[in-house]
């Protein structure tokens, strides 16, 4: 296997007092693209939120390394400056801030008008962000915000969903064209990405699929042939 | 009467303390006039379009400026009025006025400044922008940095004649032990079109506000206000506009954020004629658990072809949005500040940009000192 990137090891995370993961055990070597299947409510978006630190999820057992640094215990700004990105599912509007205001604090402003139209956002810099903008441009906007931080480990929910036909294939030659790219360290790039529909699985590169069920990963393997066995059975064959 | 050359040029330390409020040399204004404790202590104007004097002055001068004064706001107004209306000195303030269909190129800037420590001042000001005159006006108020606290008191009667433009921006910034009182009032003419930016983000102990607006037939008010309350400052804002005339529209949007200070702000429409229509939008935003903020937008129909709106909201910073925020690498002091600037709004406000980077300065240096 290739430099362990990300490593989880027996991770149990609740909200608000309810489990939601337990047990999870899962590693992401440098340079590949992983996806985790799974049915609703089984606990995907509860990983990333996990390994991102985001609120309200709480790690109560096992831990998260980047790169063999342990960072479940540090703050969501810490793990981002350390190398971890996430294009959100359903992100916040932040009225007043502009796309423009959002490069440049994170000083790629640069970034902002080299890499704006690939994805059809070269009109965004004055829009401000998550206002307004349809499903598709949400999408766009959370992968393009990639491009802008530069993360290492790359974690994308679901960044098909609500996005048509035409545009996914652009969300995907986006994620792809991230991927094939190092990020300003040098460093290969490496992603968790979250599908509900399997749709993603025609525009990407994946190595690696895992399956989801009520908080547990219950199967790893070839991700075509885990999407397969899931359309052809659902996901009823693959209980705990 | 005061002259022009019986009043020194401003030294480099005044020019210092008012330019993060707007302040700019001669040949960027119209006119200047600046207002220092009790008296004029500076008045330039070279545009002959443009009349600016001490009302002292302006009252030898033009006997119908005595009907303007007092004649949109009651000297029983209330004790502070009254006790205006009731000095025996000479008035203090300016008189500016805007020749009938004048259309005035550069800003016309007007200051008042305490500089005095404990310095107490009483304003009276009479603006008229004639008929079809356009104009846009900076007016502000500072302290220089030795003075922390004093009183002042303001007056201030506006008259924008029919089918007359006037925009406005006001900055204040003002010392952070003083108390504020300032009452407003301004009739705005037939098809005339008023726009105003308010900037009330520096610290100060008390500053109460207190604005009425009359608008005539087809006449047209937009104002835009950001008030930023550090811990330890108290902002009562109340104001009413009324729209009297038939077709008046207005349109106010409040931003309100405290960071540990009390921010009350009452505001009232009042739909007097037919097809009038009214917009209030009052939003606040707490950054800490400490402070408060009131907001009681109110609506007032008297005619049933008056159409009026509001909108209002108080609220935390959102968690979720800090997060989302803190996910691309940014501290949480710099999504916060992000996320304070943006709900500020202050791309929005029509801003020079020498002024907008002053005005961040002092919500950066509020918040430092009461955080």
């Amino acid at each position: 296997m290739a430099e362990q990137i990300l490593g989880i090891r027996g991770l149990d995370v609740a909200a608000k007092g309810v489990p939601i993961l337990r047990a999870v055990d899962l590693e992401i070597g440098a340079g590949e693209v992983h996806v985790l299947f799974g049915p609703n409510g089984s606990g995907k978006s509860t990983l990333l939120s996990a390994i991102m630190g985001l609120p309200p999820y709480v790690v109560s057992a096992g831990e998260i390394r980047l790169g063999g640094e342990r960072i479940d215990g540090l703050a969501i700004d810490e793990r981002a400056r350390r190398g971890i990105g996430m294009a959100f599912q359903r992100p916040p509007a932040i009225d007043g801030v502009t796309v423009e205001d959002f490069s440049q604090t994170l000083g790629s402003a640069d970034i902002l008008h080299r890499e704006a139209a690939s994805l059809d956002l070269a009109d965004f810099a004055a829009r401000h962000i998550n206002v307004g903008f349809s499903g598709g441009e949400v999408k766009r906007w959370e992968v393009f915000k990639l491009f802008l931080q530069d993360p290492r480990l790359l974690l994308f929910d679901e960044p098909e969903s609500g996005v048509d036909l035409e545009h996914i294939s652009a969300v995907g030659d986006a994620i792809n064209r991230l991927m094939r790219t190092p990020n300003r360290a040098g460093e290969a790039r490496s992603a968790l990405i979250i599908t509900h529909t399997g749709f993603i699985l025609d525009y990407i590169e994946a190595d690696v699929g895992h399956v989801m069920i009520d908080g547990h990963i219950v199967r790893s393997g070839e991700p075509r042939a885990l999407f397969e066995s899931i359309q052809k059975h659902g996901y009823k064959t693959m209980q705990p | 009467m005061l002259t022009e050359k019986s009043m020194p040029a401003l030294s480099n330390e005044e020019r210092n303390f008012l330019a993060p409020v707007g302040y700019e040399d001669d040949a960027r204004r119209s006119g200047t006039c600046i207002l220092v404790d009790q008296s004029v202590r500076y008045v330039h104007s070279e545009d002959p379009q443009v009349e600016i004097m001490p009302l002292k002055d302006a009252l030898g001068l033009y006997s119908w400026v005595q009907d303007l004064m007092f004649g949109l706001i009651s000297p029983d107004e209330n004790e502070h009025v009254k006790l205006a209306a009731e000095r025996t000195e000479d008035p203090v303030g300016h008189f500016v006025r805007v020749r009938e269909g004048a259309k005035v190129r550069l800003p016309l800037q007007t200051f008042s400044v305490i500089g005095t420590p404990q310095g107490r001042q009483f304003i009276h000001d009479i603006t008229v922008i004639e008929k079809g005159a356009e104009v846009e006006m900076i007016s502000g108020s500072a302290v220089p940095e030795s003075v922390r606290a004093g009183h002042h008191v303001s007056i201030g009667e506006a008259y924008i004649h029919e089918g007359a433009v006037c925009r406005s921006l006001t900055i204040e910034q003002w010392g952070v032990d003083m108390d504020i009182h300032s009452y407003n009032r301004t009739k705005v003419g037939a098809g005339a079109r008023v726009s105003s930016n308010q900037v009330l983000v520096a610290p100060v102990k008390h500053h109460a506000s207190n604005s009425v607006s009359f608008l005539g037939e087809n006449a047209v008010a937009n104002d835009h206000s950001v008030v930023f309350a550090p811990a330890g400052a108290n902002r009562i804002m109340r104001s009413e506009t009324h729209l009297n005339g038939k077709g008046a529209r207005s349109e106010s949007l409040t931003r309100m954020v405290t960071a540990g200070g009390s921010i009350t702000n009452e505001a009232r429409l009042v739909g007097e004629a037919a097809d009038t229509y009214g917009f209030l939008g009052c939003d606040g935003l707490k950054m800490t658990d400490e402070g408060e903020i009131l907001s009681v937008p109110a609506l007032l129909a008297r005619h049933s072809k008056s159409q009026l709106s509001h909108e209002a909201s108080v609220g935390m910073i959102s968690e979720e949005k800090m997060a989302y925020l803190m996910s691309s690498g940014m501290s949480e002091d710099l999504a916060r500040d992000l996320i304070v600037e943006g709900f500020l709004n202050l791309k929005e406000q029509d801003l020079p940009s020498e002024v907008r980077s002053s005005v961040k300065a002092m919500i950066e240096a509020a918040k430092s000192g009461s955080m």
